[in-house]
């Protein structure tokens, strides 16, 4: 059993990471964009408004033909682009929640698409990065919901629904990468590479899934 | 061919092994039991406890699919996610409670909910897994007492429904593509259902884009765990090739 080498390297298994995660993100974001099109032509009560709106979602929908493009020829782009694409998610859903016309802030509905795009996030990226972008997920909904007015800082009814719906944020998140690391760990075991950092294998399930529990 | 002793020749569809005396690939023969599948995925161990045993009892799919050892590790994300669901629900429950009876209903489910976690969370901790029936039949309960209080709260207007957001990724990574796709019709249903019965037309594009990010969520996990599934199982091809490659050109046996 001596001389078995390691199948690939720590870069290699991030660079697998972005690679492999890049199609979560990439459907989450065509499930962001089919959702907002959908909307926008729905909702659209004057030329005006459809011609101002849909711009955004078409240069969404651009910009992700480009990155599955790249991705179905083999070829996807780094992990620095992969997360410039995933803050522009971010922005554009922000601008939806606080400039949509009729409602803004708590009292807009299409605060759920930070749901996938967190979560998808999530599974793609380490935990470091993923805490980072939750956390400026749920800054910039709240920031939303405070700059249009919408939550009164009185403990009342609208904290409760804000609170909740961060909570649900950070829940994308942390589900989300909790199983990433978790398949990490089980990927890094199946090709033979027992990494000193796998700390979610110290748990007694996994320890014993793997053979090494009592 | 001797299956017990020579499982990491076998290739990961289970269908071929590697002669060594002939040097090519061969048809496994399948014993007549059902057990022709090699225990996968498991990395550098010959024999896997009783318990890992038992947990790929439940479902018959192997390495590329999502099956009853991934719904163990699945079982984990479910576990936290519905504590996160009881937590933020006692939580909120107590925060401006609407009346008495919608508080006596939340309180109610949420403790229910909370024993049922609790025993699958001690099962984890003891390094058994759940029979898988039980798992199943919790997801469904977090639906249930997710859509009672949704009703309670007066269908389409109540907060509460964003917990099946948290339902739904634990199920997505946890089950079976199949099992995915019936639990997420099945929030789909009951909960369209229930906004297209208390929601003035006006909002109903509001209640299109929650059930389309209900279903993008489900797609996103189910995705991502049939990925790492494949991931796996190319791992293990060239980690097990590896391995013959060593035994093959080492003078003495190593393992005996």
């Amino acid at each position: 059993m001596a001389n078995v080498r390691e199948i690939r390297t720590a870069a290699q298994a991030d660079q697998e990471d972005v690679f492999f995660g890049q199609t979560v993100i990439l459907w989450a974001r065509w499930s962001v964009i089919v959702a907002g099109i959908v909307l926008v032509l729905w909702t659209s009560t004057t030329i005006s408004h459809l011609t101002q709106t849909v711009p955004f979602f078409l240069a969404l929908m651009a910009m992700n033909f480009f990155l599955h493009g790249r991705y179905v020829m083999g070829s996807p782009l780094n992990r620095a682009v992969v997360a410039v694409a995933s803050l522009i998610d971010l922005v554009l859903i922000t601008a939806i929640v606080v400039l949509w016309p009729g409602s803004h802030g708590l009292n807009n509905q299409f605060f759920v698409l930070y749901f996938p795009v967190v979560f998808a996030f999530a599974l793609v990226f380490t935990r470091r990065i993923e805490a980072t972008y939750t956390v400026m997920a749920m800054v910039a909904y709240a920031g939303a919901c405070f700059l249009a007015g919408t939550v009164p800082l009185d403990l009342g009814n609208e904290d409760k629904v804000l609170v909740m719906r961060l909570i649900v944020i950070a829940a994308m998140g942390f589900l989300g990468n909790y199983y990433f690391r978790i398949q990490r760990d089980r990927l890094s075991r199946a090709s033979g590479v027992v990494s000193p950092a796998a700390g979610l294998a110290r748990t007694p399930i996994q320890a014993t899934l793997h053979g090494t529990g009592s | 061919m001797t299956m017990d002793t020579k499982q990491h020749l076998v290739s990961p569809d289970g269908k071929w092994y590697w002669d060594g005396v002939a040097q090519t690939w061969a048809p496994v023969v399948v014993p007549s039991h059902g057990s022709h599948a090699p225990v996968r995925d498991q990395g550098n161990r010959p024999h896997s406890p009783p318990s890992a045993k038992t947990a790929t009892k439940g479902l018959s799919s192997f390495v590329g699919n999502v099956r009853s050892e991934d719904l163990v590790f699945g079982q984990t994300v479910l576990v936290w996610g519905r504590w996160i669901l009881i937590g933020t629900g006692l939580v909120l429950s107590f925060w401006t409670p609407r009346d008495l009876l919608t508080l006596q209903v939340q309180l109610a489910a949420i403790v229910a909910l909370a024993f049922g976690n609790f025993y699958l969370h001690v099962q984890l901790l003891r390094g058994q897994a759940a029979v898988d029936k039980v798992v199943y039949a919790a997801s469904l309960a977090d639906i249930c007492v997710v859509t009672a209080l949704v009703l309670v709260q007066g269908g389409y207007g109540s907060p509460v429904f964003i917990f099946y957001f948290a339902a739904v990724v634990g199920i997505s990574v946890a089950f079976p593509t199949v099992l995915t796709a019936g639990y997420t019709l099945l929030v789909i249903g009951i909960y369209g259902v229930v906004c297209l019965a208390t929601a003035a037309s006006g909002d109903y594009p509001a209640v299109f884009t929650r059930l389309l990010m209900i279903g993008a969520i489900a797609v996103c996990g189910n995705l991502f765990a049939r990925n790492e599934s494949h991931r796996r199982a190319e791992a293990i091809r060239i980690h097990q090739e590896l391995l013959d490659e060593t035994e093959q050109g080492s003078p003495t046996p190593q393992n005996a």
